[in-house]
C-alpha cells in the first residue's frame, strides 16, 4: 500500500518537473528572439538604434569587487568602471544602473542570456575566446598582469627565475575564476596547483595568511590591494601582457555597442577619460 | 677546523661552476637580436589541463629586440605536423609595461606563421604574439617552436623555445570529437537549456575530470564521521551531566555551532587558524571542520535519544543495583543506537553535502572541479555531472534510512502479524506497545545469577506503563 503511494508521488512529482522545465525552455527560447532588435546600419550623423532591459536606463552588471576599478563601499558601486559607466550612460542620455554584485565568472553567460542586464562593465580584458560569446565595444583601458605573494616569500629573480620558483608542485596559486589571471596560471604554472576563487578578497586572504602562495590577477587590481587592503603582500612578478579592458555588450545589440564606441571616442577626444585615469590611477598611468 | 676549509673549498667551487653555467647561458643570448622569452600553450584538454596536439590551442610566444636592432618580421616555425592555418594572431609590442604602437599582419603558412611588422620594431620591446586557433603535431610529445627574424643584417635564425609538453588525443577527447559531429547531440546543443545543463559532451568529459573530486569529498567525509560521532557523544553526555559547568560549555559548544552558518565556521578555521600560525593541510582542516560541525548535530540526536528512553528504565535498572554507567552502556545506549541510526544516516547526508562548501576556500573536491569546469567551459552541465555523483551516494541512503525506519516502526508495533484486539490482555498490550519494555526484557536475559529474575521487573513495570 504505502509502496504503491511512493510510486504515484514520483510520477507527479516528474510530471511537476516536466512542465517546469517545458517552461523554462519556452522562456529560454523566447529571450533571445524577443529582446533582439533589427540591426540599424551605423551611418554618420544617424542616430543609433539600439535596445535596452528597461527603457531609459543602462543596466551595468559588474562584480564590483574589483578595486581601484570596481567596488562596493557602503553598498555604493565605486571606481574607475563605475565612474566610465555613468559618464557613457549620460551621454547617451540615459540613467545609469548598477545590478547588485555577481560572480565574474556570471556576467558574460548573463549577458549572452539576456533580459538583465545591457552592458558588463569590470574589467573584462578583451579575448579571442571571450568574443566568441558576446561583442567588446572599442578598448578603454590597458592593463597587465601581476602575481602576488606574502612578503618573505623568496621568490626573486627575473621573470623567467619567478616563473620556473612557483611552477612547482608544492605551489598552490589563487586565481579569480574565469580571469586572464587564471589563464595565465594555467599556462604558464601547470605544475603548480590552480585554485580558482570567486572574489579577490578571499584569494588574497588565503595568499595572506598561506593558505596560497601566490595569487595572479590584473597588475592594477594586485598593486591596489597589496598597498591598501593587505600591506603584509607584495607584488613578486609584473607580467607585460598588453592586454585591454573593453565593455561587454551582447552580440543582438551592435547598436549599443557602436553608441558606446561613439561616447568612448568622445571622451577620449574631449579629455574626459584623461581625468578619470588620472582620479583613479595618478597622474603617470 | 678542517671542516671549515672544505665547506670553503666547496662553496668556491660552486662559485666557479655557477659562474661557468651563467657565462654558457649569456653566451648564445648575445648572438641574437630578437631573444626567445617564452613560449606556453593554453591547455584545450576538455575538463583537463594538458596541451593536446591536434586540436585548436593559443600559442604565445614572447621576445624581445635587444639594445640597437630593430625587427621587421619574425617566423615562428611547428615542427612537422603541426599547423598555423586557419588561426588568427594578436600582435602586441610592449614598453616595460605599457603597450607600444606596433602593427603587423600575420601569414600563416601550415606550420610557418610570418608576422610582418607596419614599421620595424625597435630595440627594448616585447614582442607578444598570441596564435589562436593553431595545433600541435597530433602525436603529442615536447614540441619546441623555433623560426626566423629580419633585422637591418638579413634573416637570422632565432633561439629555439623551451620545450611545450603536449600530449597526444585520448579516447576521452576522441569521443567527445564523436558527439560533436553527430547530428541528434547537434540537435540536442541547439535547445538552449539542454545545451546549457545537459551537454553531452561535457557530461563525458566531467564525469572522468571529477572523479578525483568526489573521491575527496567521500575520504572526508568518512574520516570526519567516526570523530564527529564520538565527539558528538561526549557532548551529549556532558549536555545531560549533573554539573552545571560541564553542561553550560555543552550547551555554548552545540549552540554556537548549531546557531552559525557552516560557511561561516570553514572561513575562520581557514583563515583563522593559520593567522595564529596553526598551519594544517587543507583536506585535514577540512576533516577537522565538518567532525566539528557534524558533532554539535550529533550530540542534540544523540541527546534526544537518550532521554527518549522512559524513566522507568532507569528506576528498574537501579531497583537491580546497576550504576549509572553500568545502566547507560547495558540499558540505555543500546536502545538509543537503534532509535537514531535513521537520524544520523540523514545527518551523514548532510554532511556529505556540506563538503561541497570547503570549494570555497579551496579544497579540491568535487564543487570546486566543477565551478572549474564550467568556468572554463561557460557552461553548466558539469554542475549537473557533480549533481548525479551526489546522488550515487546520497539516493541509496535515503533507501537505506527509508528501509531502517520501516523496520523499526514494524518492530515498535510488537515485530509480528498482530493478534486482534479482543484477543489481548491488557498486560501483554501494554508491554508490546512499549519497545523499552521488550527491549529492556531482552537485556535482562543476558544478566548473570545473583541478580534478580526480569520477570517481577517487567511486570511491575507493564503496571506502571
Amino acid at each position: 500500500m504505502s509502496s504503491h503511494n511512493i510510486t504515484l508521488d514520483r510520477r507527479s512529482f516528474l510530471a511537476a518537473s516536466a512542465s517546469v522545465l517545458g517552461m523554462a525552455l519556452a522562456a529560454c527560447g523566447g529571450s533571445g528572439s524577443s529582446d533582439a532588435a533589427p540591426a540599424e546600419e551605423v551611418a554618420a550623423g544617424e542616430a543609433i538604434e539600439y535596445t535596452l532591459v528597461t527603457d531609459g536606463k543602462l543596466i551595468v552588471a559588474s562584480d564590483l569587487d574589483f578595486p581601484p576599478l570596481d567596488s562596493f563601499e557602503g553598498g555604493v558601486a565605486q571606481g574607475f568602471d563605475v565612474d566610465l559607466s555613468n559618464e557613457i550612460a549620460s551621454r547617451l542620455g540615459l540613467e545609469c544602473e548598477y545590478l547588485p554584485p555577481m560572480d565574474f565568472d556570471s556576467i558574460i553567460p548573463m549577458i549572452k542570456q539576456g533580459g538583465k542586464a545591457d552592458i558588463g562593465n569590470s574589467a573584462f580584458s578583451i579575448t579571442e575566446e571571450r568574443k566568441l560569446e558576446i561583442d567588446f565595444t572599442d578598448a578603454y583601458l590597458d592593463s597587465n598582469l601581476g602575481v602576488a605573494v606574502k612578503k618573505g616569500l623568496g621568490v626573486v629573480g627575473d621573470e623567467a627565475a619567478i616563473v620556473n620558483a612557483l611552477n612547482a608542485p608544492d605551489m598552490t596559486v589563487a586565481v579569480q575564476a574565469g580571469t586572464t589571471g587564471a589563464d595565465w596560471a594555467a599556462e604558464n604554472l601547470p605544475n603548480a596547483t590552480i585554485v580558482p576563487l570567486a572574489s579577490v578578497t578571499v584569494c588574497m586572504t588565503g595568499v595572506s595568511t598561506g593558505q596560497y602562495q601566490a595569487f595572479c590577477a590584473d597588475l592594477p587590481v594586485i598593486s591596489h590591494q597589496c598597498t591598501v587592503s593587505f600591506t603584509d603582500c607584495e607584488i613578486a612578478l609584473e607580467i607585460p601582457t598588453g592586454e585591454q579592458y573593453g565593455i561587454v555588450v551582447s552580440k543582438d545589440n551592435p547598436g549599443l555597442t557602436a553608441a558606446i564606441n561613439q561616447a568612448l571616442a568622445d571622451m577620449e577626444a574631449d579629455g574626459t577619460m584623461a581625468e578619470l585615469k588620472e582620479k583613479w590611477f595618478g597622474a603617470n598611468e | 677546523m678542517s671542516r671549515f676549509r672544505r665547506g670553503h673549498v666547496v662553496a668556491r667551487s660552486c662559485l666557479f661552476v655557477a659562474l661557468l653555467l651563467a657565462a654558457a647561458l649569456l653566451m648564445p643570448s648575445e648572438a641574437y637580436a630578437l631573444t626567445t622569452n617564452k613560449a606556453t600553450a593554453r591547455p584545450n584538454e576538455n575538463g583537463g589541463s594538458n596541451v593536446i596536439g591536434g586540436l585548436a590551442t593559443r600559442l604565445t610566444w614572447e621576445g624581445t629586440v635587444e639594445d640597437g636592432e630593430s625587427v621587421s618580421s619574425v617566423t615562428l616555425v611547428l615542427p612537422e605536423g603541426g599547423t598555423f592555418a586557419g588561426s588568427s594572431t594578436k600582435i602586441t609590442a610592449l614598453d616595460g609595461l605599457d603597450r607600444a604602437a606596433v602593427d603587423g599582419f600575420a601569414t600563416a603558412n601550415d606550420n610557418q606563421l610570418v608576422v610582418v611588422f607596419s614599421q620595424p620594431v625597435d630595440e627594448g620591446l616585447l614582442i607578444r604574439l598570441e596564435v589562436e586557433g593553431m595545433a600541435f603535431p597530433s602525436e603529442g610529445g615536447d614540441v619546441v617552436v623555433s623560426g626566423t627574424y629580419e633585422n637591418a643584417s638579413g634573416t637570422q635564425q632565432l633561439a629555439d623555445s623551451k620545450p611545450i609538453s603536449t600530449i597526444a588525443n585520448t579516447s576521452l577527447q576522441m569521443l567527445v570529437a564523436t558527439l560533436d559531429e553527430m547530428e541528434a547531440v547537434q540537435a540536442w546543443n541547439s535547445n538552449p537549456f539542454l545545451g546549457m545543463f545537459f551537454k553531452p559532451q561535457l557530461l563525458v568529459t566531467a564525469f572522468s575530470s571529477l572523479l578525483p573530486g568526489w573521491l575527496l569529498c567521500l575520504v572526508i567525509v568518512v574520516v570526519a564521521y567516526p570523530f564527529a560521532i564520538a565527539l558528538g557523544l561526549v557532548f551529549a553526555f556532558m549536555k545531560i551531566s549533573r554539573h552545571r559547568l560541564v553542561r553550560a560549555i555543552a550547551i555554548v559548544y552545540i549552540n554556537v555551532l548549531r546557531g552559525t552558518p557552516l560557511f561561516l565556521q570553514i572561513y575562520i578555521m581557514f583563515f583563522g587558524l593559520p593567522m595564529m600560525n596553526v598551519n594544517i593541510d587543507n583536506n585535514v582542516l577540512g576533516v577537522i571542520v565538518i567532525a566539528i560541525n557534524a558533532s554539535a548535530y550529533l550530540a542534540e540526536i544523540f541527546r534526544a535519544g537518550i532521554q527518549s528512553i522512559p524513566q522507568g528504565q532507569y528506576e528498574a535498572a537501579s531497583s537491580l543495583g546497576m550504576s549509572y554507567f553500568q545502566t547507560m552502556f547495558n540499558i540505555i545506549l543500546p536502545q538509543t543506537i537503534r532509535r537514531v541510526i535513521p537520524t544520523v544516516t540523514s545527518d551523514f547526508i548532510t554532511s556529505y553535502k556540506d563538503t561541497s562548501l570547503l570549494s570555497s576556500v579551496g579544497v579540491m573536491e568535487l564543487m570546486m572541479f566543477a565551478k572549474n569546469l564550467t568556468s572554463v567551459s561557460g557552461n553548466m552541465t558539469p554542475y549537473v555531472a557533480a549533481a548525479i555523483f551526489y546522488l550515487i551516494v546520497t539516493l541509496p541512503l535515503i533507501k537505506v534510512v527509508t528501509y531502517i525506519e520501516n523496520r523499526m516502526a514494524h518492530a515498535e508495533r510488537g515485530g509480528g502479524p498482530r493478534p486482534k484486539a479482543g484477543e489481548r490482555s491488557a498486560v501483554e498490550e501494554a508491554a508490546s506497545d512499549d519497545l523499552a519494555a521488550a527491549e529492556l526484557s531482552t537485556h535482562f536475559e543476558g544478566l548473570g545469577e545473583g541478580q534478580l529474575a526480569p520477570v517481577p521487573v517487567f511486570a511491575r513495570m507493564a503496571q506502571e506503563v
